[in-house]
């Protein structure tokens, strides 16, 4: 940067203005929300109610397992159980 | 706002399963992945945070593919860039548009560096300076609301920011990142 405009320097501060909260909160959780999806899917494949529970009523069997349905944890979750 | 370990070392913190540094890999590039979504591509909110979870989650994914760990930023830029456009592609089924990517993206990603460079000078000077800094330019609170929030008297903030700017500007020349006038 070759500048010597210290207003330079509020204007970039300013191009960086913060993301909401729950975005931020949502990705840090990944590793966790990952490991207890994981865990509950493997659980599904061996277990067919739970995996029919799972598939009639996604949301419920989500927060029953401790994992918050949110919109993105919801089409990953389809997504994984629509894959052979 | 502390001093903060480089891009590498935490990136390799994460490859081990590190949460916390995950957390604070999040933390750290959340508002440069969020600028290129709403001001880059100018996404609505609604698509802004559709690019912005996904661009975490495939990061998260592929972190292990990274090659070179001090090139996280540009990494995520350009995965930034692309979920962006196949966004807009498949918006576009409906509504076809001629040019996915806004004219001057490279321009937009270029501004966005410098302004995380200054980030990095944030953690540099330390508190109070980096959060009022942050707090008066990035999230537009008023003197006001500023002095309420971190107990100061609102008469002082101005000049309270001033000097932390000057602060700022030092902090940046002796890093290197800010080029020192010519004096003479």
């Amino acid at each position: 940067m070759a500048t010597n405009d210290i207003e330079e320097l509020g204007r970039l501060i300013a191009a960086l203005p913060p993301t909401p909260e729950g975005w931020v909160r949502a990705a840090q959780e990944l590793p966790q929300v990952r490991r207890g999806l994981d865990d509950l899917l493997a659980r599904a494949e061996a277990d067919a109610a739970l995996r029919a529970r799972l598939i009639a009523d996604l949301e419920s069997t989500l927060s029953d397992a401790g994992i918050e349905p949110t919109r993105h944890v919801l089409a990953d979750v389809r997504d994984r159980l629509r894959s052979p | 706002m502390g001093p903060e370990i480089s891009d590498a070392a935490l990136v390799a913190r994460c490859r081990n399963g590190d949460d916390s540094a995950w957390g604070e890999l999040v933390e750290r590039f959340s508002r440069y992945v969020f600028a290129i979504c709403s001001q880059g591509f100018r996404l609505s909110r609604h698509d802004a945070e559709d690019v912005f979870q996904d661009v975490f989650t495939r990061a998260y994914e592929n972190l292990s593919k990274l090659r070179n760990d001090d090139a996280v930023r540009p990494w995520l830029a350009q995965l930034t860039r692309r979920l962006c456009i196949d966004h807009l592609r498949e918006a576009a089924r409906e509504a076809p548009v001629e040019d996915l990517e806004p004219d001057g993206m490279d321009e937009v990603i270029e501004l966005l560096d410098e302004a995380m460079s200054v980030r990095e000078g944030l953690a540099k000077i330390g508190e109070p300076c980096g959060d009022m800094l942050d707090r008066f330019y990035a999230r537009d609170q008023s003197y006001r609301t500023i002095g309420d929030e971190l107990d100061l008297p609102a008469g002082t903030i101005a000049s309270r920011i001033s000097r932390c700017l000057e602060k700022l500007k030092g902090a940046m020349e002796d890093s290197g990142t800010l080029v020192r006038p010519d004096v003479g």
